[in-house]
């Protein structure tokens, strides 16, 4: 692993770069002290107090595997700073859906992470579908990222985030761009 | 035809500069073949048995004669003169080295063609009625909306990592000749009472080791939702079909699981949710790309009947193949030609470059530039004058194309099977040559009348024998090939999962075992104009049965 890559892994990387996660994960509230910004399991975070998730001295922050349903979170996402979707292996797509559904449905504010094995060819496909950060294992992928090498299309044939129509094109059509 | 504008150009050459990328560094040693697996599979090329294979799509099995001559020079230049074309309308090219895979997708992106979407478990190269915009008997040509669906389909955001891969096909006409009902979707484009367009919306349907018909969720969508409730259905598989066993991914798994009335009402509410996004789609657009498909300006040529009849007259040969290749077209001075690529005791689906140069140069003259790969593994002329008929057969005999088989009983379906492929337990592709040795006979064929035998080499049954009406699957049993037989199978509009019949026959008996239902379908027809499927659906298996086994164990 290249020295780039080793002082990448830990970090979170949006579109603007890598920068600094200011998230802990954690498998109970209890075990956090007093940390700021947290991330619980969804079991873990919906057994929480309302008065809890929603306090405003700390950001608490959920995560879903791919077998977990959204449907508990979505009455609930203007109280939540953070959802993390996992991709424990890059074939399992459940997450992508989850996201369009979060992101384009219910209009969630909350910052949306990309967490596991992501390969450098998805990482596009996460931005478009809603994902706002990841946090990466796969050293290629942190590489590549760490070069902005992103592997995108020209153009795209469906609408997704971070796109936009081009007059006269068809109506599935989008060009990368805000 | 749809024709490239800049948007798709861009795009397809993007994803093969990525590819020589890629490729570059897996011959440099930079990626493992594990690492490269998913990278290769993305751009259709596969490992087999004894080489790298490469997948083309043709979508909805439509191309020019300037593409198919470029699958022609392909085949020659960097295969060994052969393509084998598919039972997904797409064609396979069994020796290519990897170091060329570039030069031949930039071949192919030069007329606008490429391989991408042909394996993954991703939206796969998107089907149509092969006699598409041409047949007499259809509503509305289909393929505006299948090339609607593969350019929404390509390089899915959301779509790309499916449980398993997914399937569409779309038939315009009632009498479905692009087996809509054994394909994940299935669309029947068709006229409501009103007079409009929609589509009849069947998912679920897959052969596989669990075969199963599809259920129909909606009676009539309007064209404009095709988008979005394609969306809500994949969305739905994508989130809830099974990822913990690949034999039960499909979603016909999760159809028949969750029940067809469940599924419907979730399709339904996720509808509901996206059914006026951006993906609805404008009158207009679906009129631009409709504009692509519009039935060629056909000169009227009434002269072609007073020819074609002397010419029947003058040649038996000629007039059966008009009978069994030629399908009424909606122009009646012209017809829909099939070529078939099943010459007796051939390689089903294979084609040499000269013949694939030769039916290219016959479409460009007599055709109106087009041509069709149908799922049956044969190619199609759509737009043949009557009058043009006698000299395009001539054409077709000059290098082995102008067998009179089309629907018969040697017009066989076979998978590559073991010669081929890594997956296979037993050999498809001799038997299929044995089988159609032994029927070759023009009288005996013509005789027999219309039936699909359809032969796969292991359970994946990409050699379609579950809706074969008599369907082969071949399987190994202690070291030996056997061959397993189900009658009754049909992937038309009365769609119908085979009937297996009893033990298997080993690879020296099957022919015979073939031949012993065939004579026995001869025997307890009504008459000729009662097909083999018509008197199984009639008699059921106990007459076949009957002569299978009872006679195996005479002759024993």
């Amino acid at each position: 692993m290249s020295d780039i890559t080793a002082s990448a892994a830990g970090e979170l990387w949006g579109r603007e770069g890598f920068r600094e996660d200011p998230y802990i994960v954690a498998e109970t509230l209890e075990e956090t002290g007093d940390a700021p910004a947290v991330i619980l399991p969804l079991a873990v975070w919906l057994g929480l107090e309302e008065s809890v998730r929603s306090e405003t001295n700390r950001k608490i922050g959920v995560s879903v595997a791919p077998g977990e349903s959204i449907d508990p979170l979505l009455p609930l996402l203007d109280t939540i700073p953070l959802i993390a979707l996992q991709f424990p292996a890059f074939n399992d797509g459940r997450s992508y859906s989850k996201a369009d559904i979060l992101k384009n449905q219910h209009q969630f504010k909350g910052e949306l992470r990309a967490v596991g094995d992501v390969l450098i060819d998805q990482v596009a496909y996460m931005l478009r579908t809603g994902f706002d950060t990841m946090k990466v294992t796969h050293a290629v992928t942190l590489t590549r990222l760490a070069e902005h090498n992103l592997h995108d299309a020209p153009g795209y044939y469906q609408p997704g985030r971070g796109s936009h129509t081009v007059p006269g094109a068809y109506s599935w059509r989008r060009v990368p761009g805000a | 035809m749809y024709r490239y504008d800049e948007f798709d150009h861009a795009f397809v050459s993007a994803r093969v500069e990525q590819f020589k990328d890629q490729v570059e560094r897996r011959l440099a040693g930079e990626l493992t073949e594990e690492q490269f697996r998913p990278l290769r599979l993305m751009n259709g090329v596969y490992l087999q048995l004894h080489a790298y294979m490469l997948r083309v799509a043709i979508p909805y099995g439509t191309l020019s004669g300037r593409q198919m001559h470029k699958l022609a020079h392909i085949a020659r230049r960097y295969d060994r003169g052969y393509g084998h074309f598919t039972t997904r309308q797409n064609i396979q090219y069994n020796w290519p080295a990897l170091s060329d895979m570039p030069a031949v997708l930039d071949e192919l992106a030069s007329v606008e063609m490429h391989a991408l979407q042909t394996s993954g478990n991703c939206i796969r190269n998107v089907t149509a009625d092969h006699f598409a915009g041409a047949a007499a008997d259809e509503a509305a040509d289909p393929r505006p909306y299948a090339e609607i669906l593969r350019q929404w389909s390509s390089m899915h955001p959301e779509f790309s990592y499916l449980p398993r891969k997914f399937k569409i096909a779309v038939t315009g006409a009632d009498r479905d000749r692009a087996a809509i009902q054994v394909h994940d979707i299935g669309l029947h484009l068709k006229k409501n009472e009103a007079g409009e367009l929609g589509f009849a919306v069947y998912i679920g349907g897959g052969q596989g080791r669990t075969p199963m018909v599809a259920k129909k969720i909606r009676d009539f969508l309007p064209i404009e939702d095709l988008l979005t409730y394609t969306t809500a259905i994949v969305r739905v598989y994508n989130l809830n079909g099974r990822r913990d066993n690949k034999y039960k991914a499909r979603i016909k798994i999760l159809v028949h699981e969750t029940g067809t009335e469940e599924i419907t009402r979730q399709v339904e509410t996720e509808w509901q949710a996206i059914k006026d996004t951006d993906l609805k789609m404008p009158q207009q657009d679906v009129d631009a790309i409709d504009n692509y498909f519009r039935m060629p300006n056909l000169p009227q040529r009434p002269e072609g009947w007073s020819q074609l009849a002397a010419a029947r007259k003058a040649d038996a040969s000629f007039a059966r193949w008009v009978d069994q290749n030629v399908t009424p077209h909606k122009n009646p001075d012209y017809g829909v030609v099939t070529i078939s690529l099943k010459p007796i005791g051939g390689i089903p689906g294979d084609a040499t470059d000269a013949q694939m140069d030769l039916v290219a140069d016959i479409a460009e003259k007599f055709s109106n530039d087009e041509i069709r790969v149908s799922h049956e593994q044969n190619l199609v002329l759509p737009h043949v004058a009557i009058a043009d008929l006698r000299i395009v057969y001539d054409l077709l005999l000059t290098d082995g194309l102008a067998t009179a088989n089309a629907g018969l009983i040697t017009d066989i379906i076979a998978c590559p099977g073991l010669d081929y492929c890594a997956l296979a337990n037993a050999r498809s592709i001799p038997v299929a040559q044995r089988i159609s040795e032994r029927f070759g006979k023009p009288e005996r064929q013509a005789d027999i009348g219309e039936l699909k035998i359809k032969i796969s080499g292991c359970i994946n049954a990409c050699g379609h024998h579950h809706v074969g009406h008599i369907g082969i699957l071949g399987v190994e049993k202690k070291g030996e090939e056997l061959y397993q037989i189900s009658l009754g199978g049909s992937g038309d509009e009365i769609c119908t999962i085979g009937d297996i019949t009893g033990r298997g026959f080993s690879s020296e008996e099957i022919v015979d075992a073939v031949e012993t239902i065939v004579d026995r379908y001869l025997l307890v027809r009504t008459d000729k104009e009662e097909n083999f499927l018509a008197t199984y659906r009639r008699l059921g298996a106990a007459p076949f049965k009957d002569a299978l086994y009872n006679e195996t164990a005479n002759a024993a």
